[in-house]
């Protein structure tokens, strides 16, 4: 017998690998939870409650024929794209409400749409599992000159240009994101650890841009680091799918929106929730948040076709916008932060100012 | 089994990164987190509105004019 030692078979390290992963999981708790001094409105509660807010319903953009489902302001300002569960992409002029360009894709649930930092490119994609990129010149030639630069194995619910008109950040179904290179369709690198549909993804807004925020069905808020592909801090307390992610303007924390009718704050530098906003009598769904410029307001979409605002610091909700007629699918504050656009599965954009 | 073993290795590869985060009391994250919506308050066209509604590209333009 020259080899009398036993071999640890692989039950034993599966075994051993999991009670590691337990305790470190108690560490991870402690750890947040020592830190856990005081909650955000504590915080804030001497600071004057936002009492006004003049937001007012100032353009209704009709044109599509089915649901919105996602819109993406121009880096101009002024220009919107819209992607519809019509198949149809259209690009407006926010200030007159004109439409200017018609796209239709061979798809029907374009459930992404997003402008190049240079506004000279959309990328878009949905049921057909696929990222697109249109050049925006005439209609003809955009149709001619499409370019599929990436595929997933299930819908791409959201897509973003991360640095350059050179690179697409995707997020799918199939419970993966994905860096694509523009000019080559190679896939530079794929982010693997969510075990549902990613719904949500969104880009750091400060640094070099290296580090993204996804949302998925799993219930989690995942922050990655692109270059590593590794997941650096991950985020639970939704009970329900959260459906949509967004930094808040200083980098520091990111917001979610979730099936559990919550939105809730989650804090990077203290790593764990610091804010919930939800009401008793808030029993829908959220699909779309955003943070105005200076981060105090939080606009949420809800299913309940409202979108609500509520004061980041104080929890509070400040007001709500009516107008919609079905679901509000998205919600976004011009990169001045002068407007906020909404879309709606009642076929509408609107824009709030 | 190999296949679980391998997955359950990078779960417990990004818990021990996770386990290493720097944390800083939740106190100090709001406070800073305060400051700077504080500080770019003014920015905040949303939030206060605009100067004078003839700044607003959005408002509606008006319709009637005297001839």
């Amino acid at each position: 017998m020259a080899d009398c030692a036993p071999t640890p078979n692989a039950s034993d390290k599966m075994a051993s690998l999991l009670k590691e992963a337990e305790n470190l999981k108690i560490k991870l708790e402690e750890e947040r939870a020592k830190l856990n001094d005081i909650n955000l409105w504590t915080v804030a509660e001497r600071l004057e409650p936002i009492a006004f807010v003049n937001i007012k319903p100032r353009k209704v953009l009709k044109g599509h024929q089915a649901k919105v489902l996602c819109t993406d302001w121009s880096p101009d300002k002024r220009h919107i794209i819209s992607s519809s569960q019509d198949g149809r992409l259209i690009i407006w002029d926010a200030f007159t409400t004109n439409k200017e360009h018609f796209i239709t894709m061979p798809t029907t649930w374009i459930m992404a749409c997003a402008y190049s930092p240079s506004g000279n490119f959309v990328a878009c994609g949905g049921l057909d599992n696929k990222v697109t990129v249109y050049p925006i010149t005439s209609d003809d030639e955009m149709a001619a000159k499409k370019r599929t630069v990436g595929t997933h194995t299930s819908y791409m619910s959201c897509c973003i240009y991360p640095n350059s008109d050179q690179q697409i950040l995707t997020g799918s179904g199939d419970s993966t994101c994905a860096l694509w290179d523009v000019e080559s369709g190679q896939l530079l690198q794929s982010f693997h650890g969510h075990s549902g549909d990613v719904m949500a993804i969104d880009l750091a807004p400060n640094e070099t841009g290296n580090t993204f925020v996804s949302g998925s069905c799993d219930r989690m808020a995942f922050i990655w680091d692109m270059r590593s592909g590794h997941v650096v801090q991950s985020f639970e307390g939704h009970q329900s799918d959260v459906n949509t992610v967004k930094f808040h303007p200083s980098g520091d924390a990111i917001a979610t929106g979730s099936d559990d009718s919550s939105c809730r704050l989650f804090d990077m530098r203290a790593d764990r929730e610091v804010a919930v906003f939800a009401k008793e009598s808030i029993i829908f769904g959220i699909n779309s948040v955003d943070f105005s410029v200076s981060g105090r307001l939080l606009f949420a979409g809800y299913n309940d076709y409202t979108v609500n605002l509520w004061d980041t610091l104080k929890s509070e909700r400040i007001c709500l916008l009516y107008g919609h007629e079905n679901k509000v699918s998205c919600v976004q504050v011009s990169p001045d932060g002068t407007a906020l656009s909404t879309g709606s599965w009642d076929y509408t954009i609107r824009v709030w100012a | 089994m190999a296949a679980n073993l391998q997955q359950q290795r990078i779960i417990n590869e990004q818990l021990r990164r996770e386990a290493n985060v720097p944390r800083i009391q939740v106190s100090q994250a709001c406070q800073l987190m305060m400051k700077y919506m504080l500080e770019h308050e003014s920015e905040d066209c949303l939030l206060n509105g605009f100067s004078s509604q003839k700044v607003n590209p959005f408002r509606e333009k008006n319709s009637c004019s005297i001839l």
